[in-house]
């Protein structure tokens, strides 16, 4: 019971405004010195180790890194050109090209409001003056922003890898049907709505549009198969894959989009070519845009470094405690099946997700839920997959939805009216949950058939 | 976001400076851990751990930065809803909460890496080399004994520098609050705050769609 009150503190603390990392630091703490014997020093012990027990972990800011030069240096443009050259011409068009646009910048970025900014902040404007209305086309993108933790690469796979030990290639290759089958349910939806409402098509632009579109889009897209394609070739580990792709993507948006960094021009003109100006090799190293980037990247990453150490505090406590053990115990006593042990999953983490950050949430749910689905026989790589939908939903859903404050301030609309607006397509999301639930071999398929089965230690 | 939000200051530019530093070394050793071994086929002993230890002082240090810049998140639900009078309240005992918070792991942090200091001394990282500027160190530690390895108080000295820092922080920031020049400990979601932390990441693709 005394877990429980632990609990109760974590919620208390959150809702009288102490930051997310403090409120789980400090419970666990305050647990930690009062109920059992531990010292303060093995707890400073564990903040470190965060780090550097945990290699897995430092993919992230390489990730948010490698995604902030590809924002910065242009990609999205070139993604929504690409896109709109080829689905355009349907019914609703530009909406369904905003959908196809974050699934591919979901392929570069491994976050969702990541996405939600680098697409939504051009094609919301851009829908506004097609004629669809703002509520639209918010919750268009609020929702098809959530691919980016769903379509690989993606931070909550890395932590959820982090925190049971299951392979990280496993996992992004994972996501890849998943992510396809998601969007392609949300593109139905809006093709069905825009028959009805008879919503604008654009002509069709041409297969030498699609063409040049696709060239330029190509340098961003082929991060994806960097990162793949390194991680399953076993070229590098998802660690490195992330260092290279942050490099690639730097060089993208200095060298060859040009967007930022010493070749940049003001808008509306030609970049400088870099035969122009060879010394940009090294001046681009230094130039106030790559320290921009790589701040904001930083900033990212401490903010949600520092929750998910707090989050291993809370978890060296619970595992201190046996209380994943005594949780097993007792639902494998009650006779909980597979199915329903789903249902209660996605129960806890649709509820968690209301108020938590997805990475901290999943490092504490995560190693509560391990043993008993091992003890089930669930795939443990479904589960995850399981999970990072449950993060999807929990982010578009009142009243702690990261994407739904950023879609707000992207789209300048009240964080009320973006709940609203994104509501009927959130309806489609819980339709992609409950069949991935229940469907595993959409998560499973690809990274047994590429890695082989998944062999699970105890 | 902050009540009274002052010019960039000296000590603004050598946070933002540490943190794009860090990142950028983080990135490049990796990268060319990876370069050493397909080209050279050789590989950087030290990359790996070097790299995680410049991610423990990242975090750690930016941590406290993220306090006085307020960019940590949080559930603001409640706290949006109550009258001011009582906001305040809570963001004081929130305040007081992060300070305990911090207080808490300086103390916890100095007495995990004080031995390595004192008695412990002789404790190396595994792979790190010393470099030529702190070869003093064996002299002053560890009684002349030369050290094979970086001592391991060193990167360790993260723990209770940052925790120090996020303490100073903290109080810092209840200070204000308690005074009325800042509102809350965590960061404001009103539609119209464009500063808005989470779209950081985002802000430079704003500033490209422009």
């Amino acid at each position: 019971m005394l877990v429980v009150l632990l609990f109760a503190l974590i919620i208390g603390l959150m809702l009288i405004g102490v930051p997310i990392s403090v409120a789980l630091g400090l419970s666990s703490i305050l647990f930690l010195v009062v109920f059992s014997d531990g010292s303060l020093s093995s707890i400073a012990q564990t903040l470190f180790s965060a780090f550097s027990g945990h290699y897995t972990l430092l993919a992230i800011p390489f990730f948010i890194l490698a995604s902030s030069f590809m924002s910065t240096g242009g990609v999205a443009r070139r993604i929504i050109r690409f896109a709109n050259a080829l689905v355009g011409h349907f019914s609703g068009g530009l909406a369904i090209a905003s959908v196809v646009a974050c699934m591919m910048f979901a392929a570069l970025s491994g976050s969702s409001p990541a996405t939600v900014v680098a697409i939504g902040t051009i094609v919301i404007a851009g829908m506004r003056e097609a004629g669809y209305t703002k509520e639209f086309a918010a919750g268009i993108i609020c929702n098809a922003g959530t691919l980016g933790i769903l379509i690989p690469p993606s931070i909550v796979m890395v932590v959820y890898a982090a925190a049971t030990d299951v392979s990280v290639g496993r996992m992004f290759l994972a996501g890849v049907f998943p992510g396809l089958i998601a969007g392609i349910m949300l593109i139905m939806g809006i093709f069905v709505y825009a028959k009805v409402k008879g919503l604008p098509s654009q002509p069709f632009a041409g297969f030498r549009e699609i063409f040049d579109a696709g060239r330029e889009a190509f340098w961003g897209l082929f991060l994806i198969i960097i990162i793949l394609g390194g991680i399953y070739g076993g070229v590098f580990t998802p660690t490195e894959a992330a260092a290279v792709a942050a490099v690639y993507a730097f060089f993208i948006a200095n060298f060859v989009y040009r967007d930022m960094g010493p070749l940049a021009t003001a808008h509306g003109q030609n970049n400088t070519s870099f035969l122009r100006k060879p010394q940009s090799l090294l001046t681009a190293f230094f130039h106030p845009d790559t320290k921009n980037t790589l701040f904001e990247a930083g900033k990212l990453t401490i903010m949600l470094l520092f929750i998910i150490a707090n989050a291993l505090i809370l978890k060296h406590v619970l595992t201190e405690e046996r209380i994943p053990q005594i949780i097993t115990e007792a639902m494998l006593a009650a006779g909980l099946g597979p199915i329903m042990f789903l249902i209660v999953v996605n129960i806890i983490l649709l509820l968690g997700g209301q108020f938590m950050e997805p990475s901290g949430l999943l490092i504490i749910v995560a190693p509560l839920v391990f043993p008993i689905a091992v003890e089930l026989g669930i795939d443990p790589i479904h589960l995850g997959i399981i999970m990072v939908v449950n993060m999807e939903i929990g982010m578009i859903t009142p009243p702690v939805g990261l994407n739904l404050f950023v879609t707000a301030g992207v789209a300048k609309m009240s964080v009320l009216n973006v709940v609203k607006a994104a509501l009927p397509w959130v309806c489609i999301m819980f339709m992609f949950l409950i069949l991935v639930t229940y469907v595993p071999v959409i998560s499973t398929w690809l990274p047994t058939t590429l890695m082989g089965p998944e062999i699970i230690t105890r | 976001m902050s009540g009274s939000e002052p010019d960039k200051g000296f000590f603004d530019t050598i946070e933002e400076t540490f943190i794009a530093l860090i990142l950028g070394i983080m990135t490049l050793i990796t990268f060319a851990n990876v370069i050493a071994r397909y080209l050279f086929n050789s590989n950087i002993l030290w990359a790996l751990e070097a790299t995680v230890f410049l991610f423990a002082w990242l975090v750690l240090i930016g941590a406290s930065y993220g306090v006085k810049k307020t960019f940590h998140i949080g559930v603001d639900a409640v706290v949006n809803l109550v009258p001011t009078g009582v906001r305040r309240i809570m963001s004081v005992i929130s305040g007081l909460c992060c300070i305990a918070f911090a207080a808490l792991l300086l103390k916890g942090s100095w007495d995990y890496w004080a031995p390595f200091v004192g008695r412990q001394a002789f404790y190396e990282t595994q792979d790190l080399p010393v470099p030529f500027f702190l070869v003093w160190l064996k002299d002053v530690f560890n009684e002349g004994e030369a050290y094979e390895k970086l001592p391991r108080f060193i990167p360790y000295f993260v723990l209770p520098l940052s925790m120090a820092l996020l303490l100073l922080r903290f109080v810092q920031a209840t200070i204000r609050i308690f005074r009325g020049e800042q509102d809350l400990l965590i960061a404001g979601h009103d539609a119209d705050e464009v500063d808005n932390p989470v779209l950081t990441d985002g802000k430079s693709a704003a500033g490209d769609a422009s």
